[in-house]
């Protein structure tokens, strides 16, 4: 019987022992997940929430890729600074043609890629041009505008418009305004290669990516020689990792109350600021009983926004009236076209005949949405709606049932492009369905008006959005952040796509 | 909920102890039926509608008015705990009878099969071991959605092994009964023996097996609610309750207090009420393996 | 014997195709459009059919399912779709986080088990046998990550002598690698405990009840060695046993742990893949997890006729 007790622990003790073998053979392999290498005080650790799912942006949506890789792998001919200015980055300088249709930048002589090749007008032509044939993301749709890219010199580039595009520009200072190397595109999924001021380092997979400074950068050499940008998919833990010391900075708070432990503590610094995450409540515009403009204005009125955005989200946030966030030129305060009044949305229910009738909320199980959507539901209960709360899972869910096949009466998500009122509503086939030619007319002189023409005509299109009750605008997602004392550089309002390592360093 | 997961083969305890109405069978019966009361209760009466959110009442303390307090939404936590124990019970309720109307059966044709076919069903038992409950809620609630019913199906389909084991070994003594045996040899149909003998005989051990698979449903729906994966909102559901709790760890962890301990509570219960049985049935009847 | 061992051997591979069949079937249910969640939100229909062609996807089921057995049997578990990484070192790389996770977890439970249970049963009739029974029952009441977040808040928020979540490979940096370790460990470990003392208990009040332990009580001699070694030793079986049997729903089971302390573990692996619909990943993760179930019960099986020669006699 003895045999028993010695022969289990035998094996015990011996998978055990594989296993120490084997973890130590492989740990070698596995990256760094700690601060990383070099100097603790060159080393800064951001937490995130989102993963990217690959490193390629030019083929997989979704912000976090961006976040991490533009501005800080990927150098633009042009970038956003942090008060939202469109600033030179790889070209020095540019000229628009008067009838505004010809663009020509002057190019940094000195730029080199990760590969060691120079940067070049050539490589500049060749990342334009191949947007619209490698690129298979939605966002390609920005360079459509563009008609003909030509080299006049190694350092010297002119693209030539189809018609006149205020958006354009701005859109170069976005992910489809990446430069890449013409030799350097064979591995972007696992191997960003870029000019920026860091290189990729390590991606761990599932937990952090590894950013070094590329010491032969050409442009201000950034102070933190290591980043390592670490995900967390719990909110809490994300806090507790802050708190821990594990991480320097949290890029984006997905728990607003707990926020109270860093508010009044020394050690940290609570950064607040505006995004350009609009909370949206969408509506089917396409389907009963949103095709009655009543209903929708119905669902507007019936929304207490402060009281909604204090118990979701913690009163952090900005309340907006339509698809424009406070960053953008041609902001209006639009929030006085539909304050809270909840005797107007009855009767206005009652006038369309569908007191009672049963709208399917279908959110994402991202927390926000769950969150706000049940306030939602609770507020246009009172109203005389009946509110049928769907939880589908972010993203293959969602975005088959929603999103592709519009199979929803409302949603609410956070559409965090800059400048996506266009791409949101101005188009029927978009899972808003809204289909409004006064709307699309405006945004069409607006894009192709002068900058003056532009700032008129945008406010027209944000207005008429508005008071057409296309959807209702929960709130703005604000720009939560915090970080411990002595980090300076970090943005005040979120504009770019890219969390911007450059401006920041340590006091 | 791993580790109590599937370890619903209890160990024998102590024979000797007093077998009529000993202090597990006392205390874990009163607290089910305190349990259930109050998800009877909650039917009929809630002191405020546990979906009623108030914006001017967030995260309150306990207070007269508030016997527990008040969440993020303003919504009462006291009637969102007697509401949630409905949603537990249902969700035990239904997750054990899933087992034990797939298991019992099966347990009983597995023992009365010849040796060579059992143990054969028996294999077939264990291969559902390998889909533990939370991989068959995911891949539920993926196909059909998060809800109470996913989660349900898959625990309940998840505790089918561990009811159809100890049924079987149940059964296999029963079969070795005189009374079955002398059936047997009168040529009773084998369907007549397996309800007339069998099932009368193992049902001491499908109660005690109820229990205690109440209780680790109670706990696999706790955590299947905490990934995200249960009751959806506005249902209120403890396990939801924990999750939701989490953000507000630092402003009141007493969010994190209250469905921490009901889920404590239930389980504790189910598991003293169903050693209680065991002590108090026929001790001959303990599972070896 | 040798002819049980191969008819054992055939029912094991028989489970795992049959399993395969289960797993791979589920799989091609899940709604959702790996192509189109890779692509993205607004993914042109064009270029969602050409990587759906690129993955195989449009090719017949039957087809698909054979082409994925012929690569597992080879070890060729293929790329993500999503992240377009090979699969294999990722499994690999994840399990052993979990593996690590799970045994450290099993230790410590055996350690508390072993001790706490022989005490009650050695003090079973006195008020200590009971408090510490009652204290079991309440362990094992606790749902694990309820522990992890009291743990956390306790020592690594209010006290700070341990970090509150993170991982580093035992080969980095194994002062760190320890520390993490500790609370997501114990909180696994306890709850375990609490089930595995209760079958402690009752194997060495067996072995108490026996008669040559009363002969030996009343003879005045000490009970503590006998008890040691035969009570161990009956212990030892259904210990075993549970750990068998509880280590297949461990690796999975801890997603809920390896989440509250953000581990990158086989679960979250799971989970991620799950939600992101890389059916690719998720379908060889849950093979990976089926196989080993049903080869540790497999080996455990073994392991019994060759230990208890009861088994060997055949009955069951």
């Amino acid at each position: 019987m003895r045999h028993q007790l010695t022969r289990t622990a035998t094996v015990l003790i011996a998978i055990a022992s594989t296993l120490a073998a084997t973890s130590c053979a492989a740990g070698s392999s596995t990256a760094v997940t700690s601060k990383g290498s070099g100097d603790a005080n060159q080393t800064l650790t951001v937490g995130l929430a989102a993963e990217p799912a690959s490193l390629d942006f030019t083929k997989t949506d979704g912000a976090a890729i961006p976040q991490v890789l533009l501005y800080n792998v990927y150098d633009g001919l042009v970038k956003l600074n942090n008060s939202g200015e469109i600033t030179p980055d790889l070209a020095t300088a540019w000229k628009v043609s008067t009838d505004r249709l010809t663009y020509t930048f002057d190019l940094v002589k000195d730029a080199k890629f990760s590969n060691g090749q120079t940067f070049s007008a050539e490589d500049a032509a060749f990342s334009i041009n191949r947007v619209k044939t490698d690129w298979t993301i939605s966002l390609k749709k920005s360079m459509d505008v563009v008609k003909e890219v030509k080299v006049v010199s190694p350092t010297q580039l002119q693209v030539t418009l189809s018609k006149p595009s205020n958006n354009w520009l701005y859109s170069m200072t976005s992910r489809v305004g990446a430069m890449f190397s013409k030799t350097g595109v064979a591995n972007l999924a696992t191997a960003p290669i870029g000019t920026g001021p860091y290189t990729l380092k390590n991606w761990n997979r599932g937990d952090s990516i590894t950013l070094q400074r590329n010491d032969s950068y050409w442009g201000k050499k950034p102070f933190f020689q290591t980043v390592n940008f670490k995900y967390f998919k719990d909110p809490t833990a994300l806090n507790n990792a802050l708190l821990t010391g594990t991480i320097n900075v949290i890029g984006t708070v997905q728990a607003p109350e707990s926020l109270a432990q860093f508010t009044n503590n020394p050690k940290y610094d609570v950064i607040q600021g505006t995004s350009n995450g609009e909370v949206v409540l969408s509506f089917n515009n396409s389907k009963a009983p949103f095709t009655d403009k009543r209903v929708r204005q119905a669902v507007r009125y019936a929304i207490d926004h402060k009281a909604l955005m204090d118990t979701c989200w913690a009163g952090r946030g900005t309340l907006i009236g339509s698809m424009v966030p406070p960053t953008d030129p041609w902001y209006e305060d639009l929030t006085g076209l539909y304050p809270y009044d909840l005797a107007k949305a009855k009767s206005l229910l009652q006038e369309a005949g569908k007191t009672g009738v049963t709208l399917r909320l279908r959110v994402p199980n991202l927390p926000y949405a769950v969150s706000c959507g049940q306030v939602v539901k609770s507020q246009l209960e009172q109203a005389g709606f009946k509110v049928q709360l769907d939880q589908l899972e972010f993203p293959a869910a969602w975005l088959t049932t929603v999103f592709t096949n519009a199979d929803y009466d409302m949603s609410i998500i956070s559409h965090v492009e800059p400048r996506d009122i266009g791409t949101v509503f101005g188009s029927p086939s978009y899972y808003t369905r809204y289909n409004n030619p006064a709307f699309q007319q405006a945004l069409t002189a607006a894009d192709q008006g002068t900058q003056a023409q532009q700032l008129v005509e945008m406010k027209k299109a944000a207005r008429l959005l508005s008071e057409d009750a296309a959807a209702d605008w929960l709130f703005l997602q604000p720009n939560l952040m915090v970080a411990d004392k002595g980090i300076t550089g970090l943005p005040k309002n979120a504009i770019a796509e890219s969390f911007d390592l450059s401006p920041l360093a340590r006091a | 909920m791993s580790s109590q997961d599937n370890v619903a083969v209890q160990p024998p305890t102590d024979s000797r102890a007093s077998r009529r109405l000993n202090p597990s069978l006392v205390v874990g019966a009163v607290i089910v039926l305190f349990v259930v009361l109050t998800a009877l209760v909650s039917f009929v009466w809630t002191p405020y509608d546990p979906t009623n959110i108030d914006a001017t009442q967030r995260l309150l303390g306990p207070s007269a008015t508030h016997w527990f307090g008040t969440d993020k939404f303003g919504r009462d936590v006291l009637s969102q705990i007697l509401m949630g124990s409905r949603t537990t019970l249902f969700v035990g309720f239904v997750a054990v009878g899933v087992a034990a109307v797939i298991g019992v059966p099966f347990g009983i044709l597995a023992a009365m099969a010849p040796r060579r076919p059992g143990e054969l069903l028996m294999r077939g038992n264990d291969l559902l071991l390998a889909f533990p409950a939370l991989l068959l809620a995911i891949m539920f609630s993926a196909v059909y959605g998060a809800s109470t019913l996913t989660a349900m199906i898959a625990i309940g389909i998840a505790t089918v092994p561990s009811f159809a084991r100890v049924i079987r070994s149940g059964a296999l003594q029963v079969m070795g009964t005189e009374y079955v045996l002398a059936a047997r040899s009168a040529g009773r149909r084998p369907f007549a023996i397996g309800l007339r003998h069998v099932l009368p005989n193992v049902s001491s051990l499908i109660i005690v097996q109820a229990s205690v698979s109440f209780a680790i449903a109670v706990l696999a729906e706790a955590a299947l609610s905490f990934l995200g994966f249960g009751t959806p909102p506005p249902t209120p559901s403890w396990g939801r309750m924990l999750q939701e709790s989490q953000e507000m760890l630092f402003v009141a962890p007493r969010l994190a207090v209250f469905p921490g301990l009901a889920i404590a509570l239930v389980v504790l219960g189910f598991n003293l009420l169903g050693d209680g049985l065991r002590d108090r049935f026929d001790p001959k009847l303990e599972d070896r393996r | 014997m040798t002819l049980r061992l191969i008819e054992r051997i055939a029912v094991l591979a028989a489970s795992l195709a049959v399993s395969s069949i289960l797993v791979f079937g589920f799989m091609s249910v899940l709604p959702g459009d790996p192509a189109r969640v890779a692509l993205g939100v607004n993914a042109s229909d064009q270029s969602v059919a050409s990587l759906r062609a690129e993955f195989g996807l449009d090719r017949p089921l039957v087809s698909q399912y054979f082409s994925w057995v012929g690569g597992l049997l080879r070890l060729h578990l293929g790329d993500s779709y999503i992240s377009r990484a090979p699969i294999g070192p990722q499994i690999a790389d994840r399990l052993q986080v979990t593996l690590w996770l799970v045994i450290t977890s099993m230790v410590i439970a055996v350690l508390i088990a072993v001790p706490i249970g022989s005490l009650m049963a050695v003090w079973h009739r006195r008020i200590s046998g009971l408090v510490l029974s009652a204290a079991s029952q309440v362990g094992v009441a606790i749902p694990a990550f309820l522990a992890g977040i009291l743990l956390i808040t306790v020592f690594a928020v209010h006290l700070g002598w341990l970090p509150a979540n993170g991982w580093t490979p035992p080969a980095q940096n194994p002062a760190m690698f320890l520390k993490q370790l500790a609370l997501p460990a114990l909180s696994l470990g306890l709850v375990q405990a609490a089930v595995l003392t209760r079958y402690v208990r009752s194997s060495v009040l067996d072995v108490l009840r026996e008669d040559y332990m009363r002969t030996a009580r009343a003879k005045g001699l000490r009970p503590m060695p006998a008890l040691l070694r035969h009570g161990l030793r009956n212990a030892s079986v259904p210990v075993v046993t549970v750990l068998g049997l509880q280590l297949a729903t461990l690796l999975i089971g801890a997603v809920v742990v390896e989440r509250v302390f953000v581990i990158p573990g086989l679960g979250s692996l799971l989970l991620d893949g799950v939600s992101s619909r890389d059916l690719n990943l998720v379908q060889d993760v849950v093979m990976f997890l089926v196989v080993a179930v049903l080869l540790v019960n497999f080996v455990v099986d073994l392991l019994y006729v060759v230990i208890d020669p009861r088994m060997r006699a055949g009955g069951r």
